[in-house]
């Protein structure tokens, strides 16, 4: 059997999903035995590859996001998310009692340390989406790990289940929504 | 409803008895058949709000909430079938998405029942879109904060409000998904009718409602629960301290549905945290630099030879002790004891000895029998009473637990509540009648009314006497018509329970008692119901040891006071310990009045040491040692006993 291929991208979030990916430790030796790792945030690969498994950590955000999880979801056979942001819209999504333009406001003109500031316009910055949404409202998910961020030990329940040819469902004590 | 018949039914394939009136939840839990729920609080009433505890029955055309579905002879209930489980998870996707349960910046997270029921039913991802409603936070009061974006509705808090605490505060304002649980008229929970007991954060299954003192400080898997007892005032609660990392995390009530079950502001709350710098070393006074920081065996040896210098020149008589009544059982005699056999005065008291004395005197000479204190009742007959007379005392806030069980009596036995106090009173807007009569005419009020109740006893119903009444009237500047009123209610009611508390005692005038008293006999048809509220939470046990004197105690030459972490008039003690030369202070905490020390020694804390205390209706209770106390405080009881071998 060849290698599972799997492209990984993090969208509206922190980068701790990614963090807590490399947190299975030494088991990642045993995951790179079995996956190719094609793009993910330190490959700096811009384009995806048709791949089996693509994994998104983080909310959809910006029309780029929206984009990147379409894309995505294209390419691959199935599609993973990890995270609180991914999986129910997270820390992101604490904008959305709000109006894109209040939270614009907000950031870049009102807030404390800020002088004379302005809105950045330039199209080469992804614009905001009005609410930032969790990745199933956008495309279809196959599977979920939640946790803010997940535990290491969920995504490698997760990433060992997928390559048993399984769709992984989280169990119970691994289930964590902090 | 329930005639206590048994009733056969059939849970999941299984045959169960129950009560009838026994709702389907009530026959599953005790037997121990699980059905998730959310809104069900045990012994409070039930009212369907989540829907989690949905069971399928034979022959309803659909599902129904098990904690409102009357049990019936033959029943026959399934409570897990993967359609039910379905449901269940669907509520669970509703309540997520209706209003704000992101978990990660949440106080409860960790505690919440609604995340543990999303994990039990592995809710990974919602299938519906979020709501994201812009709703208040009322930070408002002091301890508590009020998210309503955490609110699932469920109802807990009104139902603890309404039945539990009987203060009615809380209730659902506006309609369908807009609402929104609010306090008195919407108002703020920090400018309503909220007496801050607690008991809605302690019954929130999620994190809507939460004490500003807890926030953060810990969760419940990470500590260890205490059972101990609270000894800020003499209801003398139950306490569940939860501790972590010799911190003190939050303090519960030990059961929401009994009224010993409760908490208030300050067993719940306050003495979670204390503001004020804790006394951690000896301290002795210089003249030239003031309280000095020094080794407990050079303070120790300066109190000791003090002691014997004032003994030796001026006698024993020269030397008083004077204890707070907050101090346990165990503190009090140690320190009696030194005093009086070691030191060898008679001059001991408690801080609150003027209130033991005008009690006592004012009790004998009502009983005439040298009866005391025993023939006060105990504070749950307030729950059985049908008319409360309160009298000086606004026990919300002098003894709030013992002011939720008078409204607890108005609540479920209707009583009649009448509240008299010369001073400004705030109990008296939830009183049926408020007499507010002019100082000093309190002693003519008792005796009219205790005379007339006597005579109307036999006239109940009849109108009142011409021009009766018209002197106590005039006298006490209040009205005739109410004054008949209050009198009508009196002579009418079964169960009168009188509670009076400091704006009686602090007169100092032991014919008020009497009169009182006498007019508590002439109303209660089953014997007298009277109940003092004391000043401090041991003052019963302090007294019943026999720690405050029973004459004036002149004042010493050196005064030991034994404070503890008791706060006191500290105007008034400075004035007193002024008058003495020496003195010696045992205290926790730094204050105006240590400056008056010539030597203080470091006391712990309540949570620091163990011992008993007696409530106000006479109950011992054992506290428990919580926290491990702070580097270089020992006990009292070691204090005492270093002093002692000084001498």
């Amino acid at each position: 059997m060849g290698k599972v291929r799997l492209a990984t991208t993090w969208l509206d979030a922190c980068a701790g999903c990614h963090m807590s990916f490399l947190d299975i430790d030494e088991a990642i030796i045993e995951v790179a035995k079995a996956v190719e790792f094609t793009r993910s945030p330190i490959t700096d690969i811009k384009e995806f590859a048709e791949v089996d498994v693509g994994l998104i950590t983080g909310a959809i955000g910006t029309f780029e996001h929206e984009e990147e999880a379409k894309e995505l979801r294209e390419k691959c056979k199935i599609l993973i998310v990890l995270g609180d942001c991914a999986c129910f819209g997270g820390i992101p999504s604490m904008r959305n009692a709000f109006s894109k333009d209040e939270v614009l406001r907000r950031a870049y003109i009102e807030s404390e340390s800020t002088k004379d500031g302005r809105i950045p316009s330039s199209p080469e910055i992804p614009a905001l989406l009005e609410k930032a949404l969790p990745v199933t409202e956008v495309v279809k998910v196959d599977c979920f790990v939640p946790g803010c961020p997940p535990r290491s030990d969920a995504i490698l329940y997760a990433l060992k289940e997928l390559l048993q040819g399984r769709i992984p469902v989280l169990p119970r004590e691994m289930m964590r929504f902090d | 409803m329930s005639n206590g018949e048994k009733i056969t039914l059939t849970i999941n394939d299984k045959q169960v008895e129950g009560t009838e009136g026994d709702t389907i939840l009530d026959i599953c839990r005790a037997n121990n058949i699980y059905v998730p729920t959310l809104c069900y609080l045990e012994g409070f009433s039930n009212v369907g709000a989540c829907r989690l505890c949905v069971v399928e029955i034979e022959g309803e055309r659909r599902i129904n909430p098990a904690c409102t579905y009357p049990a019936r002879n033959g029943l026959v209930v399934r409570t897990k079938t993967d359609a039910l489980e379905k449901y269940r998870r669907l509520i669970l996707e509703l309540i997520f998405t209706e209003r704000n349960h992101f978990c990660f910046f949440c106080e409860v997270s960790g505690d919440c029942e609604l995340q543990a029921l999303a994990y039990e039913y592995q809710v990974d991802h919602m299938r519906y879109p979020y709501n994201f409603p812009s709703l208040p936070v009322d930070t408002l009061n002091k301890f508590l904060v009020i998210d309503h974006n955490r609110c699932i509705l469920c109802g807990r808090c009104v139902r603890v409000c309404g039945e539990g605490v009987a203060n009615h505060t809380l209730d659902f304002g506006k309609r369908g998904w807009r609402t929104l649980v609010v306090a008195d008229i919407n108002q703020s929970i920090g400018e309503s009718s909220c007496i801050n007991c607690g008991a809605c954060a302690q019954a929130c299954p999620t994190g809507a409602i939460f004490s500003k003192i807890s926030a953060y400080r810990g969760r419940t898997s990470e500590g260890k629960v205490v059972r101990s007892v609270c000894s800020q005032c003499g209801v003398g609660c139950p306490i569940d301290v939860l501790v972590k990392d010799n911190n003190i995390v939050r303090i519960d009530g030990t059961d929401l549905r009994e009224p010993e079950g409760q908490l208030c502001a300050q067993g719940r709350f306050r003495q979670v945290y204390r503001e004020g710098t804790r006394i951690t070393t000896p301290l002795i006074h210089t003249r030239a630099r003031g309280l000095q920081p020094s080794s407990w065996e050079n303070a120790l040896k300066l109190v000791g030879e003090k002691i014997k210098e004032y003994k030796g020149r001026y006698g024993t008589r020269s030397i008083a002790g004077l204890a707070s009544s907050r101090c346990s059982n165990e503190t009090l005699n140690g320190f009696a004891g030194l005093m009086r056999q070691i030191v060898g005065t008679s001059k001991v008291d408690t801080l609150d000895g003027e209130c033991y004395r005008v009690l006592t005197k004012g009790i004998s000479s009502f009983s005439k029998n040298g009866l005391g204190l025993e023939v006060e009742s105990t504070l749950e007959n307030i729950l059985k009473a049908d008319c409360v007379l309160v009298v000086g005392s606004n026990p919300l806030e002098s003894h709030p637990v013992a002011g939720s069980y008078v409204l607890k009596a108005r609540h479920q036995n209707n009583a009649q509540l009448i509240v008299i106090d010369s001073r400004a009173n705030t109990f008296g807007f939830r009183a049926d009648f408020r007499l507010r009569p002019k100082p000093g005419s309190e002693e003519v009020l008792f005796n009219a009314l205790a005379k007339a109740v006597t005579r109307r006893a036999a006239n109940v119903g009849k109108p009142h006497r011409n021009g009766s009444l018209a002197k106590t009237a005039e006298t006490t500047g209040l009205d005739r018509a109410v004054i008949r009123q209050v009198i009508d209610k009196l002579s009418v009611a079964e169960k009168p329970v009188l509670i009076y508390g400091e704006g009686v005692i602090n007169q100092k005038n032991t014919r008020i008692i009497a009169r009182l008293l006498d007019l508590a006999n002439v109303a209660g048809k089953d014997g007298l119901n009277v109940i003092s509220l004391k000043p401090r939470g041991n003052s019963r046990g302090a007294w019943d040891l026999g720690i405050a004197s029973q004459k004036e105690v002149s004042k010493g030459k050196l005064v030991y006071m034994l404070l503890g972490d008791d706060e006191v008039d500290t105007d008034y003690w400075i004035d007193q310990l002024n008058q003495a030369e020496f003195v010696i202070i045992q205290a926790s905490y730094h204050s105006p009045l240590i400056e008056c020390a010539d030597v203080v020694l470091p006391s712990p804390i309540w949570a620091e040491q163990q011992g008993s205390y007696v409530s106000l209706d006479g109950v011992k209770s054992q506290s428990k040692r919580i926290l491990k106390p702070l580097r270089g405080i020992r006990s009292d009881s070691e204090i005492i006993t270093r002093v002692a071998k000084k001498l």
